[in-house]
């Protein structure tokens, strides 16, 4: 029995560790970024008044991927204006392959990062415009001197340019193996 | 059986309308029915889903790492507290929870030995590899305090200073955290990034004190006197510790100096050493959730002021204007910092339920302010005001207001006042302008731990409070009955409070934008909220749901 310290402490370690592969796991099912947001926040909530009945040694973010899927599923049934837009056997399809390949999506975060360094700066300074905090594709299109057309068009090379580098540099072996 | 290059250019196309929300009702249709039928159609989405929510993490890493101001949100905009990092509710749930339901929790302190304060300077907000060479180990979240000595064996820890300044420390090293507003690098290596908000934040080393004049620098100690200094934006002033000519340095953006004893000299390698100081470190960082409730004050009429409460205990957090008829308070919702605002004329005040704001446990208030230039000193308090049951100092009223006791500080400027204890700033705020105030307000957890209190004005940290004594009780403790039950989870706005309600001083100025958040806020959450009028942090509804 974990005392309230030490599991006050471990759900930290926990949550900052595996934090970014949950809000993966629902972007992946509810594609826009605020509802995936307000849904890894949902989620959180309820990791944490469940989190007592988490059995440390386990697969944490397996766990909590299980939460996050039952709050997606939720959310879908209770608000008319929910952002999950997939029909339910859509999403649990696509749940069951997200969390087979969990391992497989850390690997390739892990390489992203080498690719994003190989992107020519002007298409990496476009695509972080995009991706940061508070921006989106009329914000790099802004700050890139593109029209929004343009830069849909280039956000779509350059994300399949990633695609392509990171299976490329996983095949070659050349991941910087997991997290800390 | 894999997919064709042509499926893969049409399920690509279809996956890039989903991440820009460009998607017809036909392209959703067509994923869809992918996604339904086709296992490799599958992995390809969830692939390219996860590429965007990687791409999500890495942008924010390095806009957290990049300094200067945050874009204001654009006018008219819907209010959102969203933003990728934050939502890590659980940690703060465990906390929250408590907060919000009454329980008392210990809240994160330093555990490192070598604190020689009770005082918290920074916190350890991000981490990657970290090995901590002495017995204690900082975790992401812990507060650091005032002469802390940090050791680090290896890896990369974030500091973020109650200035605003942020410091990412690289083992192994040794840092001493002096207070909000300066460090001490013994060995290692470090980066600073410095907001426009703690300009003036320095780092002393063997040879060198370095002040940031703005934005961004890195130092490297090697442990043997020699310091090197590499300003990779704005500029900073450097001065020689030991050499015989003291002269200071001024290093603007991508240039360095050595530091030793001799003297000063060029770094060698300094092209090296910026390239690789100009990559940012992605890091685990901690972003605990918040319990948020905020009013707008947008009402053009009536006496109750709508509040929007995110993850806050159940129940309606909507203030009621007091001593004021209803068609007098029409007239007291004028144009404010965005959209409308309260007025205080001098007798009006209001109050709302507030489940949970006297419990001993940690809070930040942030508002927009404007005070007449020639406000009376009997109408300097409060803004805002609660019923706390300290731990240390029994039930007192915590008062948010401007100082008017010249034999305590300049008049003028924010104050607040805790029991045993009070704050000031130094930025006077009877100017009959819009200033932003936040109050971090941190009881101890438990007797004889102080209350802390520390001010931020316009998002500059000015104004820490002086530790109440500790353990010392400034009033008996009383029941509830006698405290008054009535003053107790209650936010009070533009009066002062007595033992069972308000007294008859009240606040004359203006009020917008008034948040309320369940725990301490960091700086640059503060600058956040002042800039965005949102959080890094949780989402509140719509106003229009």
């Amino acid at each position: 029995m974990r005392s309230e310290a030490e599991s006050r402490r471990l759900l930290m370690a926990l949550m900052t560790r595996h934090q970014r592969q949950i809000f993966g796991y629902i972007y992946t099912l509810v594609p826009d970024r605020s509802a995936a947001e307000d849904l890894l926040q949902e989620t959180s909530l309820v990791i944490c008044e469940k989190f007592e009945e988490f059995e440390e040694g386990t697969d944490f973010v397996s766990w909590a991927c299980q939460i996050a899927y039952w709050r997606i599923r939720y959310a879908r049934q209770k608000f008319a204006r929910s952002k999950v837009v997939y029909d339910q056997d859509v999403v649990d399809a696509v749940a069951q392959t997200a969390g087979e390949m969990a391992d497989d999506l850390d690997e390739r975060h892990q390489a992203l990062a080498e690719c994003l360094k190989k992107l020519h700066p002007r298409d990496r300074e476009l695509v972080l415009a995009r991706y940061e905090p508070g921006g989106g594709a009329e914000e790099a299109a802004r700050r890139t001197g593109r029209t929004i057309q343009a830069a849909y068009k280039a956000l779509g090379r350059i994300r399949k340019l990633l695609l392509d580098c990171v299976s490329h540099q996983l095949a070659a072996g050349g991941a910087n193996g997991p997290h800390e | 059986m894999g997919l064709t290059n042509k499926q893969i250019i049409e399920l690509n196309e279809l996956c890039n309308a989903a991440v820009e929300g460009t998607q017809t009702a036909e392209q959703r249709e067509t994923l869809s029915q992918w996604l339904r039928s086709s296992a490799e159609a599958r992995e390809f989405y969830v692939r390219a889903m996860g590429l965007s929510a990687s791409l999500f993490s890495y942008a924010g890493e390095m806009q957290a790492d990049a300094p200067g101001p945050v874009p204001a949100r654009p006018a008219g905009a819907p209010l959102r507290l969203v933003r990728w990092l934050a939502p890590l509710a659980a940690i703060a749930a465990v906390l929250a929870v408590s907060v919000w339901v009454g329980h008392r929790t210990k809240p994160k302190t330093g555990t490192a030995k070598a604190t020689t304060s009770d005082e918290f300077v920074a916190q350890l907000t991000g981490a990657k590899g970290c090995r901590w060479a002495d017995a204690a180990t900082p975790a992401s979240g812990d507060h650091l305090h005032k002469k802390q000595r940090l050791n680090l064996a290896e890896g990369f820890a974030e500091i973020t200073f109650d200035s605003g300044a942020q410091v990412i420390l690289e083992g192994p090293a040794r840092l001493d955290i002096n207070s909000a507003w300066d460090a001490t690098l013994y060995s290692g290596t470090l980066k600073a990034t410095v907001p426009p908000e703690a300009v003036g934040f320095r780092v002393a080393g063997p040879a060198v004190e370095v002040v940031d004049l703005g934005t961004e620098f890195s130092m490297i100690a090697d442990g043997g006197g020699t310091t090197d200094v590499l300003v990779l934006k704005g500029s900073v002033e450097a001065a020689p510790q030991n050499a015989a000519d003291q002269q200071t340095v001024l290093l603007r953006e991508k240039e360095s100096c050595r530091f030793d004893e001799s003297g000063t000299s060029a770094v060698s390698d300094s092209d090296e050493k910026f390239a690789r100081f100009g990559q940012p470190e992605p890091l685990n960082r901690f972003a605990p959730p918040t319990r948020l409730v905020h009013w707008s004050f947008d009402e053009t009429a009536g006496r109750t002021v709508k509040a929007v409460a995110f993850g806050a205990r159940p129940g309606s957090y909507d203030a009621r204007l007091e001593s004021v008829s209803d068609d007098a308070a029409a007239s007291q919702h004028p144009a404010g910092r965005r959209e409308r605002a309260l007025r205080f004329d001098g007798k009006l005040f209001a109050k709302a339920a507030f489940p949970g704001i006297s419990d001993n446990s940690p809070r930040t208030i942030a508002f927009w302010v404007k005070v007449p230039k020639d406000a009376p000193l009997s109408n300097a308090y409060a803004m805002v005001a609660w019923r706390a049951q300290s731990t240390q100092v029994g039930p007192k009223s915590v008062h948010v207001g401007w100082n008017r006791n010249p034999l305590e500080g300049t008049v003028g400027v924010l104050r607040t006042d805790y029991g045993a204890g009070f704050a000031l700033g130094a930025t006077p705020l009877r100017d009959g302008r819009w200033h932003h105030v936040a109050i971090v307000y941190v009881p101890g957890p438990e007797s004889g731990a102080p209350v802390q209190v520390k001010q931020y004005v316009d998002g500059r940290f000015e104004g820490e409070g002086k530790p109440s004594p500790p353990g010392r009780r400034s009033a008996p403790a009383t029941t509830a009955s006698e405290d008054g039950a009535s003053a107790i989870d209650s936010i009070w706005l533009g009066c002062r409070l007595g033992i069972s309600g308000p007294r008859k001083e009240r606040f004359s100025g203006e009020m917008d934008e008034l948040f309320i958040a369940d725990r301490a806020l960091g700086p640059r959450e503060i600058v956040r909220i002042m800039r965005e009028n949102q959080l890094s942090q949780g989402s509140l509804p719509d106003k229009s749901k």
